[in-house]
């Protein structure tokens, strides 16, 4: 379902950020992108997400050349795919409720719909009674919560997540991949979790790509980022 | 069909909100767009009075062609058919020895007219005359002259080089007033826009959102543009206040004229309404505009 064939990025000022990537991920999977700062995560998902065009080689998601949209058509491809981010960018203006109302409301459901969809994932994700709060009136690890019910509430295919716990400590940290593995596996999502939290990674073993220096240098299926050494 | 309602409905809620939640910036926009059209207001009734006085001198400008005591009816036609060839001479109207008597009388108070119109009745002293008005532009002078020359005319009369030189004196004002208003408009919208632009830019955080959970252009656009627009209806309700009641207060204060009777101001019954909607629509056009400009030019940076 999402294939990448010889992809290499190199961006207007020169920089180099990928080289020559191969990769396939299936329905379903829970995959870790680790490496570095500066090793070609943030492109990878730019690539994904439709936001940047390889420089060469086929980005294939769903069955949808990215690369080669339209402009006018990457949002409707956008809503295949949830963006989870370190920030959790909310909306400080809307309460929690309207804040995953709105991935929604940009599909035009409705408003039966919306409702109904917005209280089954603040249950999935456990924020039931805080649809009538403001986000900054949330802890960190809530407000991921938050994040993560916007980007699921559309019931995207793929899940994306940037560094979705390099805010937060351990234990909440912890909170937040138990939630990620139970969406992968209530909602049948695919996850993309790009992350330097080694523990984690360690912890919570799945599929790992290792990126360095925009190259994808190991891909290792039994999980672990120390135990290939 | 319905599909379509709920998407423009919730553009319109998501416009309002937008003000409601930013209302510190929407006030700031408003007061631009205030300020600005009070300014356009103050002009616009000025420049439309300066119009009105204009329209009104011109019209008041009379030549007047005073007849021979012995010219009968028939040299009077003939004198009529001269002055009609005249060019730039319009609106010729006869005025007979007696009219001209009753006019004169008539400038004196009723009860202390010296008795004229016993003293001569039935026998006007005064000249049979013809009236006629003069297209602006025409030189009087050389008019006046022309016209004497007709057969069986005594002389020729006209209001004077003062009026002459008042109507183009009001005329440069006119021109003035409308570069005046040109370039105030010009500064408004560029004002605005920047504003919007600023507010929209301190935004970017959240059009970045919509984009992340695939909103399209004009997903995200839309409400923008409402937004933009019901800040310019904002921004124009203190200047359409200030026209309305302003501009009545103005009027009555003044009487009607500025200065002299040769000077009547525009009555403010429709004056005011029409000024109050172009204030509006101008208002509204240019939040459309502004935000419309500033969102598309942020939307096309981004995939």
């Amino acid at each position: 379902m999402l294939e990448l064939n010889n992809v290499s990025k190199t961006y207007k000022n020169g920089v180099n950020a990928l080289y020559d990537v191969n990769l396939k991920i299936e329905q379903g999977e829970f995959v870790y992108i680790i490496g570095p700062t500066g090793s070609g995560k943030s492109t990878l998902i730019k690539l994904l997400d439709g936001e940047e065009v390889p420089t060469k080689g086929v980005v294939d998601v769903l069955g949808i050349n990215v690369g080669k949209l339209r402009h006018s058509k990457v949002p409707k491809y956008r809503r295949n795919i949830g963006v989870v981010f370190q920030d959790f960018r909310l909306l400080e203006r809307k309460t929690v409720f309207e804040n995953i109302a709105f991935a929604l409301e940009v599909l035009n459901e409705p408003n039966k719909v919306i409702r109904k969809r917005v209280r089954q994932v603040m249950n999935l994700v456990g924020l039931d009674d805080k649809g009538n709060a403001f986000p900054a009136e949330l802890s960190g690890g809530q407000q991921q919560r938050v994040a993560i019910a916007r980007a699921i509430a559309n019931r995207p295919k793929i899940l994306i997540a940037d560094e979705p716990t390099g805010n937060l400590d351990p234990l909440m940290s912890d909170e937040i991949m138990s939630l990620l593995e139970k969406i992968n596996r209530e909602e049948g999502t695919t996850i993309l979790m790009v992350t330097h939290d080694t523990v984690l990674v360690n912890k919570h073993r799945k599929r790992t790509l290792v990126l360095e220096a925009g190259h994808l240098v190991a891909d290792m299926t039994e999980g672990g980022y120390f135990s290939h050494g | 069909m319905g599909k379509f309602f709920r998407r423009i409905g919730r553009y319109f809620r998501e416009g309002f909100w937008g003000v409601i939640r930013h209302g510190a910036m929407a006030l700031s926009s408003a007061s631009a767009v205030t300020i600005t059209l009070t300014l356009i207001s103050i002009f616009l009734m000025f420049f439309f009075n300066v119009g009105q006085f204009t329209n009104n001198l011109e019209s008041t400008v009379l030549m007047q062609a005073r007849v021979d005591y012995e010219c009968d009816k028939a040299c009077e036609a003939a004198i009529l058919s001269e002055l009609e060839k005249l060019e730039g001479v319009t609106n010729i109207r006869y005025s007979s020895q007696e009219e001209e008597l009753e006019f004169f009388i008539s400038e004196y108070d009723a009860d202390n007219d010296f008795g004229y119109r016993e003293i001569y009745a039935g026998q006007s002293p005064m000249h049979a005359a013809y009236y006629m008005e003069v297209a602006s532009g025409t030189d009087l002078q050389a008019l006046a002259v022309k016209i004497e020359q007709i057969e069986h005319v005594y002389d020729a009369y006209y209001g004077g080089e003062g009026v002459v030189k008042m109507v183009d004196a009001l005329d440069s004002v006119r021109y003035g007033g409308v570069i005046l208003v040109a370039s105030l408009s010009a500064l408004a919208i560029f004002l605005i826009s920047n504003t919007i632009k600023l507010t929209i830019y301190a935004r970017n955080k959240e059009i970045a959102i919509m984009r992340a959970v695939g909103a399209s252009n004009g997903d995200i656009r839309f409400p923008y543009v409402i937004e933009g627009i019901l800040i310019g209806l904002l921004g124009s309700l203190l200047p359409v206040a200030f026209s309305v009641f302003g501009y009545i207060y103005l009027y009555t204060w003044l009487g009607g004229v500025l200065l002299t009777d040769m000077l009547p101001m525009i009555p403010p019954h429709p004056f005011v309404l029409y000024l109050s909607g172009g204030l509006v629509i101008a208002g509204m056009s240019v939040g459309l505009l502004g935000s419309f400009f500033s969102v598309s030019k942020y939307l096309r940076w981004k995939r």
